[in-house]
């Protein structure tokens, strides 16, 4: 009774101290025995850019499922602007405002940069399915909000290429596009630099940088390596073996002896820049 | 490669597509009656083979039980003219009760495919068709199986030639109606869930609903093609509802190409002349009985040949031509225009 009593004035100056876009609540789910998620309690600010940080397996992909509604929990809650959308289908949290992107690269290989853009504009568009008897080039403010995205993620010039015959840098990029296209409140991005080369990394970072910069949505990103986001991050978390480990400032969390230990044990070696 | 270009056609493909029309037109002017009911043949199942495509080319279904619909189209017409007699109410009748069969079962396929995967759909409407088949075969004293049901059309379409023009309409309006779903947003998601399920669905798409009417549009369609397919035969038996009818479709588009659409027009063209040619060469040896040997044998080679059908090897061509340009342009261009402005 006392418990739960300080719990709720604990959420209350939480509600109060930041404006909290989303929350999880001992968000957990098992793969048999392995407990890929468990209990992970996190509230993520809104206009911060937050990093989930962890070695390979730690279960960062898996929270992201589970936030964005691909696996079901077996326990636990998340929450959107206040809102418990633990029972919503991963289109509803979409258009609730979540977008998120894929580690694997996930676009339509066969369609164009172009169209790959395109119909994550038309969803967000909401072009009703009734719509049959349209052609589909006729929604010009569709195609101007498409060239818009495919500007500002640098494949203007590449918009009529299938995506499958992209680069992978280039795939990477596309598949920001198709997030960005939805306009989302909060964007979770799933190692946005996985398998770029050198040289294209630098042009992802500035890229996330700008999205930063125009405040229009609250990133989380998932990365395993510290270096790459330590100076981009307001807040960076850190999970290992599906617990949450550490959370706080970039220069707190790096210098945390839990989180070297996590680290050296995960066999990454990219603590400290 | 390039793939806008394709979304226009090109002046030069519009004066073959009207050459092609007019030559059609003229056929039955000028060919004995039996290639002027083997062209309206075609041309009804090449509407067959269009909607089959939807679903296996657009959106990715595969449904197994296709006949479903050819079937169900031709015996709503010969049930209906036979029980109640022949007249254009009845025909009417038959195309209201088709289009309401049709879209009933595409939305129980819907269902299906909603909730298992690609191969159970295929698997589960596969059986569909066959319990019609017995079905129909059970009710023998309206249907009489096997055996089938002959019954007379009401005129105008007991003249072959105007029963040429009937089908050519017919293919003419569903050609253009499903190029037109095929080129709307909703035809645009149906490629999405066919490339990525998955990602359509985290782009925000209810996909089960996309699909589920990509299968009423097809279904119906395809139901129509039965009941035009019932005035030209004027005989309904259990066969139009056998596997095989689902397989000719599948041929038809997959020659053509698959997702193409018009693709299966080419298809069926081909392989009911290829049919015919055969039918008529039995009589020179015996080994031209064994049609489905020769359209096999066709298939392979087309396929070695054009992987992705008449249409798609086509459309390929056009892909690498308009890259060729593309790439010579760039050669032109300073180098700094080339970079993002
Ligand atoms: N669908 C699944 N089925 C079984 N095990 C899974 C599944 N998804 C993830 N896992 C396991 O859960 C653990 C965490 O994986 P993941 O979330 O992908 O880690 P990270 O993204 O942090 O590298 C790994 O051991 C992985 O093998
Ligand atoms: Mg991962």
């Amino acid at each position: 009774m006392r418990n739960m009593k300080h719990e709720s004035l604990f959420k209350l100056a939480v509600i109060f101290l930041g404006n909290i876009i989303l929350r999880t609540e001992g968000l957990s789910i098992e793969f048999g025995a392995l407990k890929a998620v468990n209990n992970v309690s996190l509230s993520i600010k809104a206009d911060k850019f937050t990093a989930i940080l962890g070695p390979n397996g730690a279960g960062k992909t898996t929270f992201f499922n589970l936030v964005s509604g691909l696996y079901k929990p077996s326990a636990g809650k998340v929450f959107f602007k206040d809102k418990d959308v633990t029972g919503y289908t991963p289109q509803q949290r979409i258009h609730a405002g979540m977008g998120r992107s894929f580690q694997l690269t996930n676009v339509f290989p066969a369609l164009s940069a172009h169209e790959n853009v395109r119909l994550s504009v038309q969803s967000a568009a909401k072009v009703k399915f009734t719509k049959l008897f349209k052609s589909y080039t006729r929604y010009t403010d569709i195609f101007e909000e498409t060239d818009r995205i495919l500007k500002r993620i640098l494949l203007h010039d590449k918009a009529d290429v299938r995506a499958g015959n992209l680069t992978h840098g280039e795939q990477r990029k596309l598949e920001l596009g198709m997030v960005l296209a939805q306009k989302p409140e909060v964007l979770l991005l799933d190692e946005p630099t996985a398998g770029m080369s050198i040289e294209e990394v630098p042009i992802m970072i500035d890229l996330l940088k700008s999205i930063k910069d125009t405040g229009e949505t609250t990133i989380v990103l998932i990365e395993h390596k510290m270096n790459m986001v330590k100076a981009l991050s307001d807040v960076i978390v850190v999970l290992a073996n599906g617990e949450l480990l550490c959370e706080g400032d970039p220069e707190t969390v790096s210098n945390d002896p839990a989180v070297m230990a996590a680290y050296l044990g995960g066999g990454v070696v990219h603590v400290a820049t | 490669m390039i793939l806008q270009r394709l979304d226009t056609i090109r002046k030069i493909e519009v004066v073959i597509i009207v050459a092609l029309a007019i030559v059609l037109l003229i056929v039955p002017h000028v060919a004995g009656t039996a290639t002027v009911t083997m062209v309206s043949r075609i041309m009804i199942f090449a509407v067959f083979a269009m909607s089959y495509d939807i679903l296996r080319g657009y959106v990715g279904v595969i449904h197994l039980g296709y006949a479903l619909f050819i079937g169900g189209g031709a015996y709503f017409v010969g049930i209906l003219f036979t029980q109640f007699g022949v007249g254009i109410p009845m025909l009417l009748l038959a195309v209201v009760g088709t289009s309401v069969y049709s879209a009933i079962w595409a939305l129980i396929v819907g269902k299906i495919s909603g909730k298992s995967g690609m191969i159970a759909t295929a698997m589960i409407t596969m059986a569909f068709a066959e319990i019609m088949r017995s079905l129909m075969t059970s009710w023998f004293t309206v249907t009489r199986g096997a055996d089938g049901l002959p019954f007379r059309v009401p005129p105008p379409f007991n003249d072959r030639t105007m029963m040429f023009y009937a089908s050519f309409i017919f293919m003419v309006i569903m050609a253009f109606l499903l190029y037109k779903f095929t080129k709307s947003p909703t035809g645009r998601v149906w490629q999405a869930v066919r490339e990525n399920e998955q990602r359509a669905i985290f782009l925000g798409y209810n996909t089960n609903r996309a699909r589920t009417i990509a299968l009423l549009v097809a279904s119906v369609v395809g139901g129509l093609s039965g009941v035009m397919f019932g005035l030209l035969n004027r005989f309904v038996n259990t066969d139009l509802l056998d596997m095989q009818m689902t397989i000719n479709a599948m041929l038809y588009s997959l020659i053509g190409g698959t997702g193409t659409l018009f693709g299966a027009i080419l298809g069926s063209a081909l392989v009911v002349y290829f049919q015919n040619l055969l039918l008529d060469l039995r009589g020179v040896h015996f080994i031209f009985e064994r049609w489905l040997l020769f359209i096999g044998a066709l298939y392979i080679v087309v396929v070695m040949f054009m992987p992705r059908g008449i249409m798609g090897f086509y459309y390929d061509w056009k892909d690498k031509r308009a890259q060729k340009k593309r790439l010579l342009q760039e050669a032109k261009l300073p180098p700094q225009l080339n970079d993002e402005a």
